[in-house]
């Protein structure tokens, strides 16, 4: 026991004290949220103002584009541009493409000395109100301005829709009550009956989690895998496998490295308690209770699942470190099984939005895939206890099977200093130590 | 007093007997030779007494009744040696007697003693990786003395050495010796073996072709062999008759003799070729014997 533990402190601060590891705990959660949250606050902040000409053949919609509120919201939601509109009365025009020529020449000219630059021209044919065949022509230098394009779109298919009710007798109140859209809100309802706002919010808090998740599993697995690599070309290995068993050598630098990740996660969970108090402290001012997505036993199942499935990937890793001689050899025998181990990741999207299909049921029961995919489940929807439990155990005795393989393959394995071992070469030492 | 029996062991690497029921005692206050070519079986030996490998059949056994894990009992210091190369000198060396079972202040009091013994006591504080290769090898003795083992194993300590060192070393196991140590110094250099070891065991390919103390080993090879020092091209000992075998070397050479030979022949030859500074008829070197016994061996199994 003593001897596992001065091998776990010696791992720990070994590894405690690299350079990556103070580099991952720092910038890693900064890398995640730069990727999911710098488009998120783009997409509420906006990305600054848009000039905008609108080209009206049918000249009634003067109206929609001045109410200025209709500008910056769209059915009470804040949208990511405000718009400034310059509006053009083309009622009338024979020629409407030629009519708005000087706009769409103002929209290609970037030099610096035009003082009218557009961002975008929408014209409106003169059929607008009338035909259903009729279509808005939206110019832009980007074909990717979908933003702008469904914003100007639906503000100007109110103006039309409005129009159209004026026309039949309806007064412009009536019209705005008729015309006036419910809102949809994302919820999820438990067995409890207990109600959670889910949605969008749980899908990228679930993606980050699961970033969170499986990225130490991968990194910590490598890095103990290179570790016993290490060892055996650097011959510590023989002194120690002389003054203790190779179970508890074992032992000792899987927990050790266990204990790294964790103080990691443990790191990144006091981040994102902050950036959540933060966030939270925000919701709550507007109205919104945090709690409502993000329940404190998620923290707990977070843990749990996040060392079950950090001592499986090590384990493999581990198994890898004590068959092979070299980095490269490693990686060649890692790889293929490392894409096997990421499928819930690739399949995220499937699992999250389908946390109830028979393919989710069976990946979170499944070794392996269980402790992830179970994390999933528990995040966005309500799996029945015998699953948490079924998957919890299963996890257990798939760890409990690694180790003792791999403390097998350590024993034989890490004094072998020639060419990569086959598989039937594998499955001799296993039988033989 | 015997420290440990080694009985009979066997290790079979797939179709390799690379161990074929090996015997031997190592006896207590002793410096016991396990002598062998390279790929003998020296090491999986030594393995199986570390308890890295487990023997397919034999035993090893412990003088003594004594609890705790007998790794304890046993510094070793492996052919392939290697340290933590990010490690500090005095962290890593903590660390070895950690896995030995020895921690607290008693530890680092010893540290400094072996530090300052090996001249090491400045760099205490470097990485491993920035001491020379020659300071590294001490660090790693030193980690095999730390926790004051009752055998001291060391496998080929003199291989990669100079000659400073090697006087070093040999300087050391003299001084272990004398303070009442037990080593079993494994090596392939006959000639360092007959200067320090007090038994010998001799293993040619998985068997021990050879056990005893020095003196019955040589003894039991008669007196029939000469030592010759010399001045003068002496190449032409070996093509005199009587002459079984001669290994020359510059300017002495080692003579076996034929059964019943006359030595004063071989002096008469000599005469007038070379200049003779040392004519001594003894029991034949270790590197003798061990050609005898190993060479003539492995030339009938050519055969």
């Amino acid at each position: 026991m003593d001897k596992m533990f001065a091998v776990l402190k010696r791992e720990y601060l070994a590894g405690v004290r690299k350079k990556m590891f103070i580099v991952m705990t720092l910038v890693f959660p900064l890398f995640l949220g730069g990727v999911f949250f710098i488009p998120m606050m783009i997409m509420s902040k906006g990305l600054g103002e848009k000039a905008i000409a609108v080209v009206d053949g049918t000249g009634s919609l003067r109206a929609t584009y001045t109410k200025s509120d209709d500008l910056t919201k769209i059915g009470g939601e804040s949208g990511p541009v405000s718009m400034q509109i310059e509006y053009a009365d083309a009622k009338g025009q024979a020629n409407l493409d030629a009519f708005a020529k000087p706009y769409l020449d103002r929209l290609v000219d970037t030099s610096s000395h035009n003082a009218h630059k557009l961002d975008a021209v929408l014209v409106v044919p003169a059929t607008a109100l009338d035909s259903s065949d009729a279509k808005l022509k939206f110019y832009s230098r980007s074909a990717a301005d979908i933003i702008t394009q469904e914003r100007l779109a639906s503000i100007t298919n109110r103006g039309i829709h409005a129009h159209r009710l004026e026309l039949r007798g309806f007064k412009d109140e009536e019209a705005t009550q008729l015309l006036a859209s419910a809102k949809v809100q994302g919820m999820q309802l438990s067995k409890t009956g207990e109600e959670k706002k889910g949605g969008t919010g749980n899908f990228i808090a679930g993606l980050l989690l699961c970033g969170l998740f499986m990225f130490p599993s991968f990194i910590y697995g490598l890095e103990i895998m290179r570790g016993i690599i290490q060892e055996k070309n650097d011959r510590v290995v023989e002194v120690l496998v002389s003054s203790m068993t190779p179970k508890q050598l074992l032992t000792g630098k899987i927990l050790g490295t266990a204990l790294i990740g964790l103080t990691q996660v443990t790191v990144w969970l006091l981040m994102a308690s902050l950036g959540a108090g933060y966030f939270a402290a925000g919701m709550a001012a507007g109205g919104e209770n945090i709690l409502r997505f993000l329940h404190p036993m998620m923290f707990f199942y977070f843990v749990l699942f996040f060392l079950l499935a950090y001592m499986t990937y090590v384990c493999i890793y581990a198994i890898a470190g004590s068959a092979c001689n070299s980095d490269k050899e490693a990686q060649q025998l890692i790889g293929p099984i490392t894409m096997v181990m990421m499928l819930p990741w690739f399949l995220v999207a499937v699992l999250i939005t389908n946390p109830d299909s028979s393919l989710a049921v069976g990946f979170s029961l499944a070794p392996v895939f269980g402790p992830m995919t179970m994390f999933l489940r528990t995040l966005v929807a309500d799996p029945p206890l015998w699953h948490l439990v079924v998957s919890v155990i299963v996890s257990i005795l798939t760890i409990t099977v690694f180790f003792r393989v791999t403390a097998k393959i350590f024993r034989v394995g890490i004094l072998s200093y020639g060419k990569r071992p086959t598989i039937p070469e594998l499955w001799r030492w296993l039988k033989l130590a | 007093m015997e420290i440990l029996a080694v009985r009979d062991v066997v290790k079979v690497f797939g179709d390799v007997r690379a161990v074929d029921g090996v015997s031997f005692t190592v006896r207590s206050g002793t410096i016991t030779g396990l002598l062998g070519r390279n790929g003998a079986g020296k090491t999986t030996t030594i393995r199986m007494i570390t308890g890295i490998f487990y023997p397919d059949s034999g035993a090893i056994d412990w003088g003594g009744a004594r609890s705790g894990d007998f790794r304890d009992r046993i510094g070793y210091l492996p052919e392939e040696r290697g340290l933590y190369k990010q490690m500090n000198v005095v962290e890593l060396l903590l660390f070895l007697a950690e896995i030995k079972g020895r921690k607290g202040p008693d530890v680092r009091k010893s540290i400094d003693r072996w530090l300052e013994r090996f001249e090491l006591g400045e760099k205490r504080a470097a990485k491993v990786e920035e001491l020379s290769k020659g300071n590294q090898q001490k660090v790693q003795l030193i980690g095999t003395l730390l926790h004051d083992p009752e055998l001291i194993i060391l496998d080929e300590p003199q291989s990669g050495l100079d000659p400073v060192n090697m006087v070093l070393v040999r300087n050391l196991l003299r001084d272990l010796k004398n303070e009442g140590r037990t080593i079993l110094l494994s090596t392939h250099m006959m000639g360092e073996a007959e200067k320090m070891a007090d038994d010998i065991v001799l293993i040619h390919r998985g068997k021990v072709v050879l056990d005893g103390t020095l003196e019955q080993v040589r003894g039991s090879f008669g007196k029939n062999t000469l030592h010759i020092d010399f001045e003068g091209d002496g190449e032409f000992l070996a093509e005199l008759p009587d002459v079984k075998r001669a290994a020359i070397v510059g300017n002495s050479a080692e003579i076996a003799l034929t059964e019943g030979a006359d030595p004063q022949r071989i002096l008469e030859a000599t005469i007038g070729r070379l200049r003779i500074r040392r004519f001594e008829l003894a029991a034949p070197s270790l590197e003798e014997i061990f050609i005898e016994k190993v060479g003539q061996e492995s030339l009938q199994e050519v055969a």
